[in-house]
């Protein structure tokens, strides 16, 4: 009929909206990019890290590393702890916990990023200033790395720990309780029928911290140190691209090539975050072929 | 239509056509009500600030008009909107909030984001007068910028009040070289290099990482552009002289006002100044020491012996040709009754014969801006 039709149409026209939008972005930025890309290789402009718009100096490896290194940091810290939490959350703990623990979890999930910068300044950084650091035998101002990987840990579990909890609460009771008929005690129901069902719904969720993880800008700034260096260590300073791309977005007008340096880093970390979640969507669809 | 949508379809239109209006009736209907209110008001507001774009003001303004006009009237109508510096911020406040009270037909509309952005509204026609702490490029002025300086400040050194080297600091103040050494060239790394003492103690350097005026500013002193500063970089001024309260061997910098407690007049507790060696004689003699408190440090801006970079002129920048008679108003009312709120706000003034040179600027500017609208 031909309402129906209409419905059709508009909805199907809404739903390749995103599809066009992602492209709209690519292109646009990827225009802006080009001035630069022609005058100088852009093997040059990736790999190198010398930093000195003034000079005409572009090289972008050193930011490419640092957004590496301290989203790694972020996902080696938070990956264990929200899964364990998530695991806690849906198998083991009685309600009145879960009553008080989730509603804690929103509200870490929703609080503005500039207040995890504070909290990062105002907390983070002294205590791997005084404590970690000479711990570890060397000494830091804790403007680093590790700094705001942990500030970056705190604020990408939330989203991991509701995901994989959805994913974790999806697992058919009949599967543990035919499990559980069998014999299992608890612990290897967890270990080999959970987990296992689980897993491509785990890593789905990993990837989505991930990609928080990547782009998160304002309170990663506010703690990282800022230093356009590649970082030799935890615990000295890194310069992630969001963190170039919010500190001289305003001030590219003077020099010739800044402002298209700076889409060109904006295309390298839209090009890092694809490849991640492509990676990751071969790998998921490899994991659920393979069990059937 | 079939099957369930179809009733899905009929229900929800039966619902709203049966729907009462009128905004006592119900939260749903009252939801509504509102966001066609703001729809509405979303309206008015684009079209206001369509009015404001450049090129509409008609150009029979440049014509009819005289100028100065009075600059405190009830017929004086308007919007006004400005943006850039922090370092600037604290004062245009004051002027935008003294203005309008004396001109209630006049809207100003006042952001901060720092000297960058406010140039790079102001060049891109998105406001009308930038507040910008830093020089002018050549690049800009090319352009079509026009800066207009209004106040004074500076960027001084900062360090802990705890740092280990205090006292020793205080006796000999640091000389511009060895800084340039620590800052630009990275090859002093150690408080005793620095203050000429065996020893090993590490120097925490920091600077800002967002583009600003002040690291702009202090880098112009040794020599070099914000980009060649080494060390830590901190975002925003608080942020930077948070840093340096917290850490013993940190060495920083910071806007005036940002080092003093506005209110106070006194240093922040836990900081303290790093006094500059202005001679070179390893000596901080009598004349070069003036940083116990605002007032001191001001008249030192002010007679010209603290230099300039780090003191800075602070400016309004505006973009020729000018825009609206509004703007070369406001800039006139803040170089003469606006000049009252300079030293309140923790600023230095600028000499007479600056005000005199920049109100001929503008008056310039405007007569231009006259002549292009007639010849049209």
């Amino acid at each position: 009929m031909k309402k129906e039709s209409l419905v059709v149409r508009i909805s199907g026209l809404s739903a390749f909206f995103p599809v066009i939008l992602v492209s709209a972005i690519f292109l646009a930025i990827f225009l802006k990019a080009l001035p630069l890309l022609t005058i100088k290789s852009w093997w040059h402009l990736v790999f190198s890290s010398a930093w000195q718009p003034q000079k005409g100096e572009f090289g972008l490896w050193a930011f490419i590393m640092g957004t590496i290194s301290v989203t790694a940091v972020a996902l080696v810290l938070a990956l264990p702890v929200s899964l364990l939490t998530s695991l806690y959350l849906a198998e083991y703990a009685p309600n009145r916990v879960r009553k008080i623990i989730l509603p804690a979890l929103d509200l870490l999930a929703g609080l503005p990023s500039v207040i995890y910068g504070m909290w990062g300044m105002l907390m983070v950084v002294p205590l791997v200033s005084k404590y970690l650091a000479p711990f570890f035998g060397t000494s830091s101002s804790g403007y680093c790395a590790l700094t705001a990987g942990v500030v970056l840990a705190v604020m990408i579990m939330p989203t991991i720990i509701n995901v994989s909890l959805e994913v974790l609460a999806s697992v058919p009771a009949s599967l543990k309780e035919a499990a559980l008929a069998l014999g299992a005690t608890r612990f290897e129901v967890v270990r080999h029928v959970i987990l296992k069902k689980a897993r491509p719904g785990i890593l789905a969720a990993c990837v989505l911290g991930l990609g928080r993880a990547f782009g998160e800008t304002i309170a990663v700034l506010m703690v990282v140190g800022n230093v356009p260096q590649i970082p030799r260590s935890l615990f000295s300073p890194a310069y992630p691209i969001p963190a170039l791309l919010a500190n001289n977005y305003g001030e590219m007008l003077s020099i010739p090539g800044y402002e298209s340096a700076l889409n060109l880093a904006a295309l390298i970390l839209l090009m890092l975050v694809i490849i991640f979640s492509l990676l990751a969507r071969l790998y998921l669809s490899r994991l659920v072929r393979r069990s059937g | 239509m079939t099957g369930p949508t179809a009733v899905i379809f009929k229900r929800t239109r039966k619902a709203k056509s049966s729907a009462p209006t009128g905004f006592w009736l119900g939260a749903r209907t009252w939801k509504f009500f509102w966001l066609k209110k703001l729809f509405l008001l979303s309206l008015v507001l684009l079209f206001s600030l369509s009015l404001n774009l450049p090129g509409a003001e008609p150009e029979a303004f440049f014509k009819t008009n005289k100028f100065p006009a009075p600059q405190t009237s009830p017929e004086l109508k308007g919007q006004l909107s400005l943006s850039g510096a922090w370092a600037l911020y604290p004062l245009a406040v004051r002027w935008v909030e003294k203005f309008q009270k004396i001109n209630p037909g006049v809207k100003i509309d006042l952001q901060a984001g720092g000297a960058g952005k406010g140039m790079a509204d102001v060049l891109s026609g998105l406001v009308d007068i930038a507040l910008v702490s830093r020089q002018v490029y050549a690049e800009e002025i090319k352009r079509g910028a026009q800066p207009v300086a209004v106040a004074r400040d500076a960027v001084v050194v900062t360090i802990n009040q705890n740092n280990p080297f205090l006292k020793l600091i205080e006796q000999k103040g640091l000389q511009k070289k060895l800084l340039r050494q620590v800052w630009v060239e990275g090859r002093i790394k150690t408080w005793e290099e620095l203050l000429g003492q065996p020893g090993n103690t590490p120097i925490h350097l920091y600077t800002r990482s967002d583009a600003c005026g002040a690291a702009e500013t202090w880098a112009a002193y040794l020599g070099a552009h914000q980009e060649d500063l080494k060390g830590i970089a901190i975002y925003g001024d608080p942020g930077l002289a948070e840093a340096v309260r917290q850490d013993p061997l940190a060495l920083g910098f910071n806007n005036l006002n940002f080092a003093f407690n506005p209110r106070t007049g006194q240093l922040h507790p836990g900081l303290a100044i790093g006094p500059l060696d202005l001679n070179d004689d390893g000596q901080l003699s009598a004349e070069e020491n003036f940083y116990q408190t605002r007032e001191k440090i001001k008249q030192a801006i002010a007679s010209g012996l603290y230099p300039s970079p780090p003191a800075r002129d602070l400016y309004l920048v505006i973009t020729r040709p000018l825009r609206n008679k509004l703007t070369a108003t406001f800039l006139l009312w803040c170089l003469e009754q606006g000049q009252g709120l300079v030293e309140e706000a923790g600023y230095v003034r600028l000499s007479n014969e600056i005000l005199e040179k920049e109100k001929t600027k503008i008056l310039a500017e405007f007569s231009e801006a006259q002549r292009v609208a007639k010849s049209r």
